[in-house]
Parts: C-alpha cells; sequence; structure tokens
C-alpha cells in the first residue's frame, strides 16, 4: 500500500486528481483526460529508485531509535523533562502495535509465536548471564518461600510477570552497589508488558475494529481506575495490570494506525485534540505529589498523566507519520546508527542498564589516579561521563549478544549490522 | 483515499521550508513580543506577582544534615573546601546581632531605622529583591548607616520547593538589584521561612549546602520572636531575651510583611534591656570578626544592575497604561461580540421572515464574469459548475495572460454561453474590467477562476437587485477543503465571518467588503464607482467602499454560496492575507475622505470606516498583547486562573463560533479545532498586520507596483497550492 503511494506522489507534478471532499462539492477536474497531455507527469526522472527492501518506513525507525537513545539517557541523568519532551515508551509500544497489527492477517496463534520466537531468545541469553552472575553474587533462595522462589525463576523463560533479581547482593568486591541487579533488570518490565500486548493482540484487534473509539479509550480509563486509590496495586498482577493500562492506549493507537484507521478521520482531528489531551496529561503531572522536590515532577513515577502523555504524544507521531521510503536530506547522515539501532533495538534495550551500571567500577578507579584527581575531577564527577562510556560498552554488548536477534528472526547472523555506506550514495569514486 | 494520504504527506515533509519565511517579517513582531514579555516579567517581579507561590515545605527527615551542624551555632559557612564538611559559626557571648527580614518597607523600615540610630545600634537586613527595586532609597539608607544587607530572595519563595536554578536565580536577581540601587553585593544569605539550625532538614539543607558552594554564608538565627504574629510588645521583648545570661544571640524580626507596629514598639526596650545587661550590638560580620558582608560593585556588575533597576522601573510605570489599553480592547472585543450576535439574529429575523421577498423576482439574464490567471486545475470545474446553473446567465472567461492551458481547457470544452477573452497580464483589477466592458447584461456576477457555484447560485445572488437601491450583492463563500487542519481553521473563519460580520454590516449598512469569491454589480454602480481599479491590493474591498460613497446599498445574501479551495500551506494563507489586510489599508486610505462627506458617502465613512479600522487593523495588533498575557499568567503567576480566564473568553468565542455554524446549518464538528485556530490566527494576523504596516510606512507602494508587473498577487496566491 504504502509504495503505491510513493510513486504516485513523486510522480504527480501537476497535482490533479481525484479528491473526497465527503460532503462538500469536489473543486477540482476529476477527469484527468480534460487536461491536455502535455501536462501529463514525467516519470523518468523521479521513478528509477534503487533497489532496497520495500516498506521499510524510515520514520517510524527513526522514532525507534529516538525512543532507544532517550531511554538511555534518560536512564543516565534522571532528567525529569526528558520522559515530557519525548514519550518513549508510549511510542515504542505503539511502533509495536503498529507491526502487530499488519501481521495479524495471518493466524492469530502463528503470529504470536513468531513474535515471541524473536522476543524471547534475547531475554535467555540475558538471563543466562545475569541469573548466574547473582547467584554468584549471593542470590539463594528464599528461607520461608522456597518452592515460590524456584517457581518465580520460571519468569525468566516466559515473563508473564517480571523475572524475580536478587537485591540486595554481594558486590563484587565493593565494586558495584548491593541493588546492581535491581538497576540492571530495570528494562525487563517491557518484556512482560509486550508478552501480554502481544498475547491479547488478536482480541484487542476484534474489539477495535467493532469499537474503535471505545477501545482505544478503554485502557485509559482503566489507568483511572487502577490508580485511583480504590484497588490495591500491590503483587504481580497488579503490576502487569498497571502497566499494561499505562501504555494499552498507546499499543491500540499502533494497531489503529496500522489499520488505517487513523486516516479515515478528518485530518483536522487529531492535531487539535492532541494539544488537549497533553495539557490534560500537563495537568495530571503537576498536580501529582512530589517525591522530590528539587527534582520536579517524573512523568514516568505517575502512570495516569503517563498514560494521558504518551497517548496525546503517539497520537500526534502518527498523525505526522509521513512514510519516508527514503531519507530526508538532513537526516540521511544518521542512515548508519538509526539502522543498527533499528536492528539490534531488542540488545541495545536489554543491555544498556548494564552498561550504565558497569561505567561506575570503571570510572572509580581513575579518582585514585593523581593525574586524573588533580586536573580532571570535572571530567570523573560529570553526569556525562558514564553516558560517553556507556555508548562503547553498549557496542560491546552488540556485538556480543546481538546475533541472536539475527537467529531468533530466522536470519543469517550479523556481528555489527552497521550499513556500509549511506544507501543511494556514492562515495570515493 | 490514496490520493489525500499522499498529499498530506507532502506537506508534513515539506513544512519546514514552507514556513521559511523572510526572517525580517519575524523579526520586528517577535522583538516586540519579547520586549512586552520580559517589561512584563520585570515588573511582576518589582511586584513581587511573578512566582509567587507561597506553599511551605512540610518538615521531613534530618538523616542527610549533619550532626554537628545542627547542633551549632546559627551561621553555616559551607564555602569553598568547606562545602563537604560545613563549619557552624556562633555569636561570641554578651554580643548580639539583630536581624530584619523581608524587608525594606516604606511604612515601617524607616522608622525602625531611627529607632536604631538613636540608640547607635547597628544591625543586619535581610531584604528581598522586589522590596529592594521598589524602595532602592531606603537600602540606600540603610547601607550609609552602617547597617548590614544580606539577600533573602528576589521572591520569597521556600527554596526546599524549588530546583538549584531557581536558588541560583533567586540570588543573582537581587544581588543584580542591590548593584543598581546600592552599588553592592552581598554575601550573607538566609533562606525564606528558616528557622534555627536544629530545624533544618533534608529537604532545606541542600538549599544551605548549595548556597555556600555559591561562595555565601548562611545566617539563620537563635531567637525567634515571632513578631509577625503580633504577640504583643511584652512577648516579643521575652522571645529575644538570651536564654542564659551572656550568651550571644542572633534574633530574628521583621521590618516588613504587615503591620510591624508592636516590632517597632519592642525594638528599643529590647536594646535597653540587652544594653543593660551588658550587651554589645554587632552586625553578623562584626560577631564575627570578618570582613564586612557588603562589598563595592564596580565596572560591569555596576552597570547591570543600574539597567536592571532602570528596565524594572520603566516597565513598573509602563504597565498601567498597557492594562488600561488592553481593558479598552478587550472590552471593545466583547461589544464587537454581543453585537453581532444580536444583529446577526436581527438580520436573520429580516431575512427569513416569512413573505420576505426584495421585490419581484429577478429573471433577466445575468454576465458571469471569470478572471483566469493559470487555473488549469480548477478552471474546468468552475465553467461545469456554470453551465448547470438555473438562472439564465451569460459566461466571460478573462485569461489574463496565463502561461498555462487554461485558455486551452475552455475552448476545449466548448460550453455554450462561454465567451474567452485573452489579455496580456495585467492583473485582475483590468481583467475584470475588460469582461464588464463585454459583459451583454447590466446585472454583473463576479467569480474567481477557482471557484465553483451551485446551480442556483448565480439566481439567489442576483434577487436582492430587485430593490432598486442595491447596488451590489455579497454571495457566501464556502471553504471547500475543509479536512485538513489549515482548511478547517479557515472554514470556521468563514463561517463566521459570513455569518457574524456580514450579517452585521448589512445591518449597519456598510459591508467593507464584497468577496471576490462571488459577488454581484449592478452595471451602472460599477460605473458610478469608476470600475475596478488597480490602485489597492484589494480591488473587492476598494470597488465596495466606493459603491457606498456613491451611495449604492450593498447587502448580503445567505443562500447564494460559491464553494472556494482555501491556501493548503501557511506560507499561502500568509500571503493572502497579507494581500487582504495590506490591500484593506490602502483602501481605507484611500477613502479616507468619507468621513468628512455628506449623506451616504458619510455614513459610511463615520460608521464603516472606524468599524473596520478598529476590528480590522487595531484590535488584531493588540491582540497578542492577550496571549503574552496568558504566558506570562501561566508561566509566571498563576497558571490555572490564567487559563481558566482564557478558556472562559474561548468559550465565549465558541458561542459566538456555534451560533455562525446554526445560522450556516453546518455541522459543528470542525469547532474542536477552535482553540488551536484562536492561537494560530492571532499570531498570523499579527504578524501579517506588522508586515503590512512595516510595508505602509517603508515605500510600500514602490513594492506593490513590482509585485503587480509579475501578476502574481493579483490571483495567482487566492487559486491554491497548485500553479505554484
Amino acid at each position: 500500500m504504502s509504495t503505491g503511494d510513493v510513486f504516485t506522489n513523486t510522480a504527480e507534478r501537476g497535482a490533479y486528481g481525484i479528491r473526497d471532499f465527503s460532503d462538500t462539492v469536489a473543486l477540482r477536474v476529476t477527469d484527468p483526460a480534460a487536461i491536455p497531455a502535455q501536462r501529463a507527469p514525467e516519470p523518468e526522472e523521479a521513478a528509477p529508485a534503487p533497489a532496497r527492501k520495500p516498506g521499510r518506513d524510515r520514520y517510524l525507525d527513526l522514532l525507534r531509535a529516538l525512543a532507544l537513545v532517550r531511554v538511555v539517557v534518560y536512564h543516565n541523568f534522571s532528567w525529569t523533562w526528558l520522559p515530557i519532551v519525548f514519550p518513549s515508551m508510549g511510542v515504542m509500544f505503539a511502533l509495536a502495535g503498529s507491526l502487530m497489527v499488519r501481521s495479524l492477517n495471518r493466524p492469530a496463534l502463528s503470529v504470536i509465536r513468531g513474535r515471541l520466537r524473536r522476543l524471547l531468545p534475547p531475554m535467555w541469553l540475558f538471563g543466562a548471564v545475569v541469573v548466574p552472575l547473582m547467584i554468584l553474587e549471593g542470590w539463594r533462595p528464599d528461607v520461608h518461600h522456597t518452592t515460590w522462589w524456584w517457581g518465580d525463576l520460571a519468569y525468566w523463560v516466559l515473563p508473564f510477570s517480571e523475572p524475580p533479581f536478587g537485591v540486595p547482593l554481594d558486590t563484587f568486591g565493593g565494586h558495584l552497589p548491593a541493588s546492581w541487579a535491581e538497576q540492571i533488570c530495570v528494562p525487563l518490565w517491557y518484556l512482560r508488558a509486550y508478552l501480554w500486548y502481544v498475547l491479547l493482540s488478536p482480541l484487542m484487534l476484534k474489539a477495535l475494529r467493532k469499537l474503535p473509539w471505545v477501545t482505544l479509550l478503554v485502557p485509559l480509563a482503566l489507568a483511572f481506575v487502577i490508580n485511583s486509590g480504590l484497588v490495591d496495586q500491590s503483587g504481580r498482577l497488579m503490576e502487569a495490570a498497571t502497566d499494561f493500562t499505562t501504555f494499552g492506549s498507546c499499543w491500540l493507537l499502533g494497531m489503529a494506525h496500522g489499520e488505517g484507521l487513523l486516516r479515515r478521520i478528518p485530518q483536522y482531528v487529531v492535531p487539535s485534540l492532541a494539544p488537549l489531551v497533553l495539557m490534560f496529561g500537563y495537568w495530571w503531572l503537576m498536580r501529582s505529589p512530589l517525591d522530590n522536590p528539587r527534582l520536579g515532577h517524573d512523568l514516568e513515577a505517575v502512570p495516569v498523566a503517563q498514560a494521558i502523555w504518551s497517548f496525546g504524544a503517539v497520537m500526534l507521531l502518527l498523525h505526522l507519520s509521513p512514510s519516508w521510503e527514503q531519507w530526508p536530506k538532513p537526516l540521511e547522515r544518521f542512515n548508519g546508527v538509526i539502522s543498527l539501532l533499528n536492528s539490534r533495538a531488542v540488545t541495545v534495550y536489554l543491555w544498556h542498564s548494564f552498561a550504565l551500571v558497569l561505567t561506575e567500577p570503571l570510572i572509580d578507579p581513575l579518582w585514585s589516579n593523581s593525574f586524573f584527581y588533580d586536573h580532571a575531577q570535572w571530567l570523573l564527577a560529570s553526569q556525562w561521563t558514564p553516558l560517553v562510556i556507556s555508548v562503547p560498552l553498549i557496542c560491546l554488548a552488540i556485538l556480543l549478544f546481538g546475533w541472536i536477534e539475527d537467529v531468533a528472526a530466522k536470519r543469517r547472523p550479523r556481528l555489527f549490522p552497521y550499513p556500509r555506506r549511506s544507501k543511494g550514495r556514492r562515495r570515493n569514486r | 483515499m490514496s490520493r489525500s494520504r499522499s498529499q498530506r504527506r507532502r506537506q508534513s515533509i515539506a513544512r519546514p521550508r514552507r514556513l521559511a519565511a523572510p526572517p525580517l517579517r519575524f523579526f520586528l513582531p517577535v522583538t516586540v513580543l519579547a520586549t512586552l514579555l520580559a517589561l512584563m516579567v520585570l515588573r511582576g517581579m518589582a511586584n513581587n506577582e511573578v512566582f509567587h507561590d507561597q506553599d511551605i515545605a512540610t518538615s521531613v527527615d534530618k538523616a542527610t544534615v549533619p550532626t554537628s551542624v545542627l547542633e551549632g551555632g546559627p551561621v553555616v559557612d559551607a564555602r569553598g573546601d568547606k562545602n563537604k564538611k560545613p563549619v557552624n559559626y556562633t555569636i561570641p557571648d554578651k554580643t548580639v546581632v539583630l536581624s530584619f527580614d523581608d524587608g525594606p518597607s516604606p511604612q515601617w523600615t524607616p522608622k525602625i531605622l531611627e529607632v536604631l540610630k538613636k540608640e547607635n545600634v547597628r544591625a543586619d537586613f535581610f531584604v528581598t529583591g522586589s522590596m529592594v527595586t521598589r524602595n532602592p532609597a531606603l537600602i540606600r539608607q540603610i547601607v550609609a548607616e552602617g547597617h548590614q544587607i544580606g539577600l533573602h530572595t528576589f521572591t520569597h519563595p521556600d527554596l526546599a520547593l524549588h530546583s538549584g536554578t531557581r536558588l541560583t536565580w533567586e540570588l543573582g536577581e537581587t544581588q543584580l538589584a542591590l548593584a543598581g540601587v546600592a552599588g553592592i553585593h552581598s554575601s550573607l544569605f538566609r533562606p525564606p521561612y528558616s528557622s534555627t539550625v536544629d530545624a533544618l532538614d533534608d529537604w532545606s539543607w541542600p538549599v544551605t549546602k548549595q548556597a555556600g558552594s555559591e561562595g555565601y554564608l548562611t545566617a539563620f538565627i537563635d531567637k525567634d520572636t515571632d513578631d509577625w504574629k503580633r504577640p504583643g510588645v511584652d512577648s516579643i521583648v521575652k522571645a529575644a531575651m538570651p536564654d542564659l545570661p551572656g550568651q550571644g544571640e542572633m534574633v530574628l524580626m521583621h521590618d516588613a510583611g504587615g503591620n510591624r507596629a508592636q516590632t517597632l514598639a519592642a525594638l528599643p526596650i529590647i536594646i535597653e534591656k540587652l544594653k543593660d545587661q551588658g550587651y554589645t550590638f554587632r552586625t553578623t560580620a562584626e560577631a564575627l570578626g570578618t570582613a564586612s558582608a557588603n562589598t563595592e560593585v564596580t565596572g560591569y556588575n555596576l552597570w547591570v544592575g543600574k539597567a536592571f533597576v532602570w528596565c524594572t522601573t520603566f516597565s513598573v510605570g509602563l504597565m498601567p497604561w498597557l492594562v488600561a489599553l488592553l481593558a479598552v480592547v478587550g472590552v471593545l472585543v466583547m461589544a464587537r461580540f454581543a453585537l453581532m450576535l444580536v444583529l446577526s439574529a436581527v438580520h436573520v429575523r429580516r431575512v427569513r421572515k416569512k413573505g420576505f421577498s426584495w421585490g419581484d423576482p429577478v429573471t433577466e439574464p445575468v454576465t458571469v464574469v471569470v478572471p483566469a490567471y493559470n487555473e488549469q486545475e480548477c478552471i474546468t470545474n468552475t465553467l461545469l459548475s456554470l453551465a448547470a446553473s438555473d438562472h439564465p446567465i451569460e459566461v466571460i472567461v478573462v485569461d489574463d495572460g496565463s502561461t498555462d492551458d487554461t485558455s486551452a481547457i475552455v475552448e476545449e470544452l466548448g460550453l455554450p454561453n462561454v465567451r474567452l477573452i485573452r489579455q496580456q497580464n495585467s492583473g485582475k483589477p483590468t481583467a475584470l474590467n475588460t469582461g464588464v466592458a463585454a459583459a451583454s447584461h447590466d446585472l454583473i456576477v463576479m467569480m474567481d477562476g477557482d471557484t465553483v457555484f451551485e446551480p442556483s447560485t448565480v439566481r439567489e445572488l442576483v434577487q436582492p437587485f430587485a430593490d432598486q437601491r442595491v447596488g451590489a450583492v455579497a454571495g457566501n463563500a464556502k471553504v471547500g477543503n475543509r479536512d485538513t487542519l489549515i482548511g478547517a481553521w479557515q472554514h470556521i473563519e468563514y463561517v463566521m465571518g459570513f455569518n457574524l460580520d456580514r450579517r452585521m454590516y448589512d445591518v449597519l449598512n456598510c459591508m467593507p467588503t464584497i468577496p471576490g469569491a462571488i459577488g454581484a454589480f449592478r452595471r451602472t454602480a460599477l460605473q458610478q464607482a469608476g470600475g475596478m481599479s488597480d490602485d489597492t491590493l484589494a480591488e473587492d474591498t476598494d470597488v465596495t467602499m466606493a459603491l457606498h460613497r456613491a451611495g449604492w446599498k450593498v447587502v448580503y445574501t445567505e443562500d447564494a454560496r460559491a464553494w472556494t479551495e482555501a491556501p493548503v500551506s501557511m506560507k499561502q494563507l500568509w500571503s493572502q492575507r497579507y494581500r487582504w489586510s495590506y490591500g484593506t489599508m490602502q483602501a481605507m486610505w484611500k477613502h479616507r475622505h468619507a468621513v468628512l462627506e455628506r449623506g451616504p458617502a458619510g455614513h459610511f465613512g463615520r460608521v464603516g470606516l472606524p468599524f473596520v479600522s478598529l476590528f480590522m487593523v487595531v484590535t488584531p495588533l493588540l491582540a497578542p498583547a492577550f496571549d503574552i498575557g496568558m504566558v506570562y499568567g501561566v508561566v509566571f503567576v498563576d497558571a490555572y486562573k490564567t487559563l481558566a480566564a482564557w478558556f472562559a473568553v474561548m468559550a465565549l468565542q465558541a458561542v459566538c463560533a456555534w451560533w455562525s455554524f446554526h445560522l450556516d446549518k453546518e455541522k459543528a464538528w470542525h469547532l474542536i479545532t477552535l482553540p488551536a485556530q484562536q492561537v494560530v490566527y492571532r499570531v498570523l494576523m499579527y504578524m501579517v498586520l506588522m508586515q503590512s504596516a512595516i510595508t505602509a510606512l517603508t515605500g510600500g507602494r514602490l513594492r506593490w507596483q513590482k509585485l503587480k508587473r509579475t501578476g502574481e498577487v493579483g490571483l495567482d496566491v487566492t487559486t491554491g497550492a497548485m500553479s505554484s
């Protein structure tokens, strides 16, 4: 579908043609034959695009890459304004929902199996590294609930609930804080939420087709109920339910986008409503109680505000959705990074907090180095330093663990899928 | 479907480029608005209106506060190396430091200074920046009499609830003010709502540490007199007495923030009593045996401070005038809303009354003049829609030197009753005149080449000519492409403009413009008005004003609908509006003498012209001041109240808009975009008007002449995207 659009678009210089004005009078010539042939489009110049995989929407790629970068930066700095500027998690779930709906024209079970096949192996690999490390550092079955402890371990295989981790643990001889496992396991909730969305997607799609507007708003309404204080939010089930409702509307928006539902409403509707939704979300955030007044309100800590704000932002981003077959000029140069981040999204997401935790033992010894202590204290104390150091660490994680994404997708495993040359451009020739 | 999708796609990619207008056209308006905002903030700071939050932190744990600090003396030094291990200083025995917070106030501070002078006692004054800017003379007096100034922030917030940036800002601005009024900086700081050191907690301790790292000595207190609660003179005196005889102490009192009569009365008693006990009175620096906390500033810092104080003084003086001006405009706008609602109702009652008619039905044939410049995409539909007319018509297409296939298409269509006249490109007014000259009939309808008529449009449009006084009729132009955001905005604007404004103008008999998209003229009237003229960029407004001056009635007929295609990008909308607003200015200037004329011309000059200039020029020029006021209110003062007020005005506009949609029998769905439309349009119209005004003041005629020769402004702009 999108390919066809793109070609008509590049070809249409005269820009006449059929328009659907619903209740208004057609203003334009509806019959191209009425116009002399001389003005016919000249497809020769524009048409021959370099051969490449069809249907890769670069705009969605850009959003996914931005979301990933934002997550890493946020986990490093804890800037509370960052989730407001770009609500990453909502965007990621919306993109996933959009992809999901495209494959759901196949039988639902096989689609779900396919999704899980691509999601779980990277997590298993992650668990295969992290769980032994935790056991090495003193993670032991709970004395009182031994059976539960062993049972919970199953979540490392199939994350219906968040995989368990130990706190506090030994610290590798004082190199890491006692909460290192907790910090490393921060991204795991996403896999749990993703799993539930995938499992429920066939149902959600049915509901979306039947009652689109109601379905879109149901998760928001549930989020209000769950976070209203009337419901006991403790326990593994409610944890999953809270996250499910927080981003459920984004996932559904993604599905609606994939279904073409968003394109069916008049174009003015979304940009008119989204700012009001955003204002409402912001207001909800501002009226929520503060944890630390000097840091300010954190969107990630207020599920309802997160749900509303993400909904509004995702609505706008998907409305814009320009379906880039090719990069716009200014973005061309980022093609490599964005492609890399997209083909290693799960790896980067899973391992980035590992990398951030590892920066600490890497920087700490430098304080005893007299040169750094005398001349570069600012560097050691800066919050940017761990971010800069985490980049090669994340690249290392891509090298070590990234191949499993290819294996999971039944592709030829690649070590570091950074495209050599930006596409369609020749250099050094 | 696919069509509209790719249409959208194109827009969103290209938007940045399309918005890229010459920077100068934005520079002046943006500068004016930013200056206005800055002045408002300065004034708000001086009046303690901005950031005026009265939230006070509740006390929390003290886990992070070092025990030595909690148990030490009232002055905490966390500067430089001591930041990691802060040190407390105690006031030496037999020494007392009197400190006055929150001032200076013009009512109480002079009296307190008088007492201190009489007793020959020197004290600390912890002043707020906003009081400093308002009472510069008092600061100079305090300094001159040997007292010491400390900072008490600019706006007196509880810093425990705010970011470190805010703390830096509060202290920096206060230093600016001090430098400006007295030429000094102070290194002594007391956080608002602070008390004794043992009251420090996890939230307020970081404030002290940060103040230390920025080079400030933080002065807490030993004895709180609670004088601001006005507990009685005796109570204040008692509270100021030391716990143990001879123990040094820092005493807190207030010289501002309410009635301080008790403080004033207690002060001499406290001084006497303490003197009797053998105490000496010192400033903090003297008591600690250090150099004065107040240092002279020179050079850059001094001048920045002075500039700050000057600007604040200026803005404080200016603001009442501005507020008065805005109030006047606000009242005018409200009055206009009311007038429009009433008069549109009057008009509807009049023309929809049972048995209403303009006179005998007009059945005589009509000439439709269609000026066309590069209209190949639209002209076919235009002509086909005319061919379906249920009124006898003759169509004259005037091809104004098109460079595309407009003429060929017209010829190829070969419709009966359609004549094509080709002319050298010479502008829309000339094309219209050509058409009028060739017209066979006495009633002439003018339309745009991108407009589509309904079958009944021409018939409905000419019915008012049954009244012999009617010289011209305005029809009802409707936006066809109303599904895009910009289209929806213009749809709302058109519906309101035609159903409220034009009905009002009709009743007041001073219609300023017959839209180029759909209007009908009596040939004799046109001849009297001198035909279409190219004196202005808005020939439709020009000729309508000329008709009024010639004594003809100009009326609005709601049932004659024309569907037109509105500009689809901001850039096109901009140039269309620029042409309209500059053209209107030109036309008003051209017909300015009507103000002094007699008869119907005088009526138009004294009712219509002021109306148009007030609501099409003056009000839009001042309107962004409201938006700036809103930004100011939301960001700096009280977001909820401001937004509530804003939405109240929006609701009023929504009522008007809904009423106009109701009158036009349109579905009101598009009104959901009204808030966005209001924000964007107000700014857009302001920018356009500024540009027009600049053009008008700086040799605009020359520029326009050049524009006219390209022929683009005449027509191209209104035709939408397709010819570019």
